[in-house]
């Protein structure tokens, strides 16, 4: 039986690909912007909802280094595995979530995929009967942010595998 | 005219993300280039508040109508950019279309050529700077037409 870690070093993985730009040190600026928005955003937010909505945008976004990130810091804040595994596919697997998830989900998809089109009213208008209008623009924020750290991450090639839960905190 | 679902936003969030723009422009130091990627993003995110803000700005700038209007075909009207702007135009298409794929070594080595690091990094910040304010706009549909310069 071969046993698989996510270890970097072992052999059998392919090579860890280098970071392409070490963004944050050559546009210093720009990354205390993007640290007091990520303040800003997560204020107010329900935290177990925040890493929900960080993970799913990060899966369709593609980002490596954001997964990793946020699949460790809801693990660590004691969300399930099973609830984390299903995310993907939440939609045949809406029983591991609450309504108002859900609902949360949905808009972190349609706004994270505006390039097929607008945010649906369907879509806009379900989130609306689960979040009051500041908590609604409060979720809009955070899905915002993610979108960002997830072009920062995927372009610069962010290496995943190393971040440790509260690293940032 | 279309009514915004909400027009609601944490002046904070608002503050940070002016504060990203307003860096990421200021280090890439070409207004020029950032109002075409600020319009090339809004375009493909279908922003329509956006559009018509950064539409004014471009024009504000000096930008000519011809290379406004042809910007959403820019790669079949290669004659209208230079090589810098045209490899900025490849990097903001994959960087706001994530959720087809990654954005390619091809792409990325192009804006390499022609961009510094530090220029890059804040190219990069831009791209995503637009990429927030349009998901902002979008997601709440603030309706075009509210920008006064």
């Amino acid at each position: 039986m071969t046993t698989h870690t996510d270890d970097p070093k072992s052999q059998q993985h392919a090579a860890e690909v280098p970071v392409r730009l070490n963004w944050s040190q050559h546009a210093p600026e720009v990354y205390k912007a993007m640290m007091r928005l990520e303040t800003a955003a997560r204020r107010g937010m329900d935290p177990t909802l925040y890493e929900l909505v960080k993970i799913r945008a990060s899966q369709l976004n593609h980002c490596a280094f954001c997964l990793d990130m946020h699949t460790k810091d809801a693990l660590a804040a004691g969300e399930s595995v099973g609830r984390i595994v299903q995310l993907a596919a939440w939609e045949e697997s809406r029983h591991f979530y609450t309504e108002k998830e859900l609902a949360a989900i949905e808009l972190t998809e349609a706004v994270t995929v505006l390039t097929d089109g607008f945010v649906p009213d369907e879509v806009y208008d379900k989130a609306a009967k689960h979040f009051d209008e500041p908590e609604l623009a409060q979720l809009i924020a955070a899905i915002t942010t993610i979108n960002a750290w997830n072009r920062f991450g995927v372009t610069c090639r962010m290496t995943p595998g190393h971040y440790t839960p509260g690293q940032h905190a | 005219m279309t009514a915004a679902r909400t027009r609601l936003l944490d002046p904070e969030v608002g503050r940070s993300l002016s504060a990203l723009s307003a860096a990421a422009k200021k280090g890439l130091g070409d207004p020029v280039l950032a109002e075409l990627v600020m319009i090339r993003a809004s375009q493909l995110n279908h922003c329509a508040f956006c559009l018509d803000m950064h539409l004014t700005l471009a024009r504000e700038n000096g930008v000519d109508e011809d290379r406004l209007g042809l910007l959403a075909a820019w790669e079949e009207a290669e004659d209208r950019y230079d090589g810098r702007q045209r490899a900025a135009l490849a990097l903001t298409e994959a960087m706001t279309v994530l959720t087809d794929g990654f954005v390619p070594d091809e792409v990325y080595d192009r804006a390499a050529k022609h961009f510094d690091d530090g220029e890059l990094a804040h190219l990069i910040g831009l791209i995503t700077a637009i990429n927030s304010w349009n998901r902002l706009m979008v997601a709440r549909r603030i309706p075009p037409g509210g920008y006064t310069p």
